[in-house]
């Protein structure tokens, strides 16, 4: 049985026009026979190279569906290990491969999937010496990562070699996804025509305070797989459609890029409200502008150059963590967790109130005896009403706590910074009544309560 | 989602937007000129312009807009451009980068 029955001509085979072998015509039949893919979109997926970096939760949906279509070479950036609270969204890994680097556990999984694709493990995280070295190697890049620095670094170096960039991102209950430098262009040639790149959409990366990592803020595994599903099917688009290349007839980079390839960049936004069975879950495709002119990476006077990169210019850390406020309060503000505990089973601490500032999800899980729950989030937004309004201070503590004025207050949070913010916040607003009233944050949050108090505390 | 009552727009909150107004939608009185969108949202949200608005990306029904004043070199490039007035029944979105996957 011959699975291209067109193929018998004496014409050279080019690896663009061969015949399939018949695994590689049973394998993949179902997707060839969709309008538009064929034999040659099948073919440009075959003859492609993927790298996916970041194999957790969207780099696992992303991969299966990578390897699936028949990608040749797919290359998998991760160094860290697979964790058993990976595994409800991490859905190349398995409880029986606990501990195994990342990329090996994927590969793994990817091969029982599809033997034939070429795999290869880079089991390290992407950095700015690596980088280059690594994604010069393939025709595209999908950033599956979870930290700002490192996208925005994927995104400088797709800039300078010229890689298509699919990008997605998820946290908590939404995810973007996004097509970047695609079909890429010179940096500095600038017309809005041009698609953008990772800076052309977020100059600036959210400031620390607001970065919340899937590991604090959670995430729900549909959410991030939707995500990573949807990346794979742009990733696999591209190349089967080959809409990253300039006009086929020519070899030349810098000859125009088809009209076709231009298309509006797109940012796709899902939602997911977990109160709500009826919506409103949501996708949004929100029309992006093009390249822009003073993008410090693709634009016109961009100075963005690889070897730049490599010995530390721009530094993506600092760029994404500015210097930061030091929160830590004077040391008579401050109590150990250890201390607080011992204290208070001595009964040597006077009747206080004891807040809890962990959001209610963390609070459910458990919590110190006698801990009322104000989190975080809506304990700011009071505190900004009454700095506005005017309110009397003392409405920002619990109603459910009778109070004298010299009551004190001990805060306690999830790993001690928030409950240091908190301290300041409330003897801001005047709560501590001159110093009449003590306010103390137990340091080192519930973390160190674990740590130092109750070793099973079902700490999050 | 319902429709903005008369003399209003809507205004989604994504990511951390979310979290810090504790909203995913409210409707809040047009006409505003997108120049003093991030003013009135710090009215309301002490704080969030440096904690989130900052960052984010802002849309007018679905199409990304620059919002003047918070790029100083683009309000060169984009020269003298009609200023943008959110108008009733606009639908504006506030989003911010995520960056965990």
């Amino acid at each position: 049985m011959t699975a291209d029955t067109g193929a018998a001509s004496a014409a050279p085979m080019k690896s663009n026009d061969r015949r399939l072998t018949y695994e590689e015509f049973e394998r993949y039949s179902r997707q060839m026979i969709v309008p538009g893919m064929g034999k040659h979109g099948q073919l440009r997926l075959i003859n492609s190279r993927i790298l996916i970096i970041g194999a957790g939760g969207l780099g696992c949906p992303a991969a299966q569906y990578i390897a699936g279509a028949g990608v040749g070479t797919i290359g998998i950036v991760d160094g860290d290990t697979v964790e058993i609270s990976n595994l409800h969204r991490q859905v190349g890994h398995a409880t029986s491969r606990l501990g195994w680097k990342k990329v090996d556990s994927l590969i793994a999984h990817l091969k029982d999937i599809n033997p034939l694709p070429n795999y290869i493990p880079h089991p390290f995280h992407l950095d700015p010496q690596n980088a280059a070295d690594i994604i010069t190697q393939y025709d595209l890049v999908m950033d599956c990562t979870d930290n700002p620095a490192t996208r925005y670094l994927i995104s400088d170096v797709c800039v300078l070699l010229r890689k298509p960039l699919v990008s997605a991102a998820s946290v908590q209950k939404s995810g973007q996804l996004i097509v970047l430098n695609c079909p890429p262009a010179p940096q500095g040639l600038v017309d809005k025509k041009y698609p953008p790149c990772y800076r052309c959409c977020f100059k600036k990366p959210p400031p620390p305070s607001s970065m919340v990592s899937c590991g604090e803020a959670g995430i729900m595994g549909p959410v991030v797989g939707m995500m990573g599903v949807a990346q794979a099917g742009e990733a696999i688009k591209i190349i089967a459609s080959a809409l990253h290349l300039p006009p086929s007839s020519t070899n030349d980079l810098t000859a125009p890029i088809p009209e076709r390839n231009l298309q509006q960049p797109t940012l796709l936004i899902y939602t997911y409200d977990l109160e709500s069975a009826v919506g409103p879950y949501s996708f949004r495709a929100l029309r992006m502008a093009g390249r822009r002119k003073n993008c410090f990476a693709c634009g016109e006077n961009s100075t963005l150059t690889l070897e730049g990169i490599k010995t530390g210019n721009p530094n993506y850390v600092t760029f994404c963590s500015p210097p930061t406020t030091d929160h830590a309060l004077p040391p008579e503000d401050r109590i150990t967790a250890s201390k607080y505990h011992e204290t208070r089973a001595r009964g040597e601490l006077p009747a206080h109130l004891l807040i809890d500032t962990r959001e209610k999800e963390h609070f459910s899980f458990g919590a110190i005896d006698g801990a009322i729950n104000v989190p975080f989030g809506r304990f700011l937004m009071n505190a900004a009403a009454i700095k506005r309004d005017g309110g009397p201070p003392d409405q920002i503590l619990p109603a459910e706590a009778a109070l004298g004025d010299d009551t004190p207050i001990f805060v306690v949070c999830r790993r001690g910074l928030d409950s240091q913010e908190t301290v300041e916040k409330l003897k801001e607003l005047g709560v501590d009544h001159g110093g009449k009233r003590k306010i103390m944050d137990i340091v080192g949050g519930m973390k160190a309560w674990k740590d130092e108090v109750d070793p099973t505390f079902p700490f999050v | 989602m319902s429709k903005p009552p008369p003399g209003n727009f809507t205004i989604l909150y994504f990511a951390s937007a979310s979290s810090f107004t504790a909203k995913n939608v409210e409707f809040l009185p047009a006409p505003l000129p997108l120049s003093k969108l991030f003013a009135t949202l710090e009215e309301r949200y002490q704080g969030i312009k440096e904690a989130v608005l900052s960052s984010c990306l802002v849309t007018v029904n679905l199409a990304y807009v620059d919002v003047p004043g918070e790029d100083g070199d683009d309000g060169e490039e984009e020269g003298k451009e009609e200023e943008v007035v959110i108008k009733e029944g606009d639908e504006v979105a506030i989003i911010p980068p995520v960056s965990s996957g």
